[in-house]
């Protein structure tokens, strides 16, 4: 019984979350600031920049008519008070462990946002539109692997590869997003799942190197591995600096950094296998 | 001269296949796939361009991602959604990604003198983008003010960058 309990609390927690507002004899403030919390825990899980979060939670709480607040922001969190030093000051802390970028969510999430500011909707709408955002975003998996190929084929050959490193690429990435999708599926952490997957784009290439067509081994991985490159997270950071939102500008640079030396591990070790097996003399990118 | 068509009608094609898959895998609206690899392909060819007209590496980038901020800010005030849809998959030729990735590689199978090299182009690379994004907004941001105090209108949901 004891256990049961246990095991209802984060649904019971969840299910009250889920109300519609009037239903629950909550004051309008806390109704505001649970608003703003959701909206700002999907602004930063879907990829928006710091300075976005802050900008939109500060506007959705001034338009409710709250002027004494305060919000912060990092990369992984979110900190909102009320009306500190009140007897009846209300604040929220949010952890958001992990991103997937997913710039529609965003899109709409503005765009609530503005309706909400210039009174288009009221805060009751604002909160179902938001809540309908909060579950998992729908994938097609099969036009996923394509792009993840067209991608590998357009760096592929933007970086200097020729037409058939392209289509090497092309067939690479496709496979690696399978690969992607079968890792995590099996809850296997980012890091790992980023070195197994450059060491498959790697030997895979290898492998087309083998079949002794005219192909640029350097074009082909770098061209694979390029849906796995960091090039969100440094793009995030350089932006989140110049913002002089420091702390989290660091935060996605060093994740950038680190992600980029999994996958050179990856790449690495694929090379020195290939090598060791002795299939190709020398590999060099 | 032929050859320099068929360089860029490549790069045109590479970029925009990429670009577009790229605003795939970040979700983008499907509405804006278009434009987000218009956005990508414009960056790459002024890159191009100004390394063809014998601009440093540091110019280039500041060009290629000047412009290309301009046109992102110009389509998310006309198409109504946030510059973020256009610059994240639209900056990702110019973006250094496969920089860290060679950099990384290159300290990994012990070059490092080549890991140092390809980190100090990552960083000059990095303050050109930088300082792309930061002109191209703040062009674009009085340009589009002075539009709007013409209409008459006030400028709805003023955005940063």
């Amino acid at each position: 019984m004891f256990l049961n309990m246990l095991l209802d609390f984060p649904k019971l927690h969840k299910s009250e979350e889920n109300l519609p507002d009037e239903s629950l004899p909550v004051p309008e403030k806390v109704s505001v600031m649970r608003l703003a919390a959701l909206m700002g825990e999907l602004l930063l899980k879907n990829g928006g920049e710091i300075y976005r979060v802050q900008d939109t939670l500060n506007r959705i709480i001034s338009a409710c008519g709250f002027s004494n607040h305060s919000v912060y922001v990092i990369a992984n969190g979110l900190f909102i008070t009320i009306d500190e030093g009140e007897p009846d000051a209300c604040s929220s802390v949010r952890h958001i462990a992990s991103t997937s970028v997913n710039l529609e969510r965003i899109a709409i999430l503005n765009q609530i946002s503005r309706d909400l500011c210039s009174g288009v909707i009221d805060r009751r709408e604002a909160y179902q539109r938001i809540l309908r955002l909060s579950g998992p975003a729908p994938e097609n998996r099969m036009s996923m692997a394509l792009a993840s190929a067209f991608g590998a084929a357009g760096f592929g050959v933007l970086f200097g590869g020729s037409f058939w490193d392209g289509m090497a690429s092309f067939i690479i990435g496709f496979g690696l997003q399978w690969i992607l999708y079968g890792l995590t599926d099996r809850g296997v952490s980012r890091f790992t799942t980023n070195i197994i997957s450059a060491f498959y784009a790697t030997i895979a290439s290898a492998l087309c190197i083998i079949t002794g067509l005219p192909l640029h081994f350097g074009y082909i991985v770098v061209g694979s591995v390029i849906p796995l490159v960091p090039g969100y997270s440094f793009t995030t950071a350089i932006r989140d600096l110049f913002n002089s939102d420091y702390l989290s500008g660091v935060i996605h640079l060093l994740d950038a950094i680190i992600l980029a030396f999994c996958i050179a591990a990856g790449v690495g070790f694929g090379i020195r296998l290939v090598t060791w097996l002795g299939g190709i003399t020398y590999l060099g990118i | 001269m032929n050859a320099m068509l068929i360089k860029y009608l490549t790069a045109a094609a590479s970029s925009m296949t990429g670009v577009i898959a790229f605003s795939v895998l970040f979700r983008a609206p499907k509405s804006e796939y278009l434009y987000c690899g218009i956005a990508g392909t414009i960056g790459w060819m002024f890159y191009l361009l100004v390394q063809d007209l014998g601009g440093n590496d540091f110019f280039a980038n500041f060009i290629g991602t000047f412009i290309l901020t301009l046109f992102c800010r110009l389509m998310a005030v006309i198409r109504q959604n946030p510059v973020t849809v256009y610059l994240v998959p639209g900056i990702f030729p110019l973006v250094p990604g496969a920089g860290i990735f060679y950099t990384a590689y290159y300290f990994v199978m012990g070059f490092p003198d080549t890991g140092m090299q390809r980190g100090l182009n990552i960083i000059e690379v990095a303050g050109a983008i930088t300082l792309g994004i930061v002109f191209g907004s703040f062009l674009m941001t009085g340009l589009l003010h002075v539009a709007y105090r013409k209409r008459g209108s006030q400028s709805p949901h003023p955005e940063k960058e």
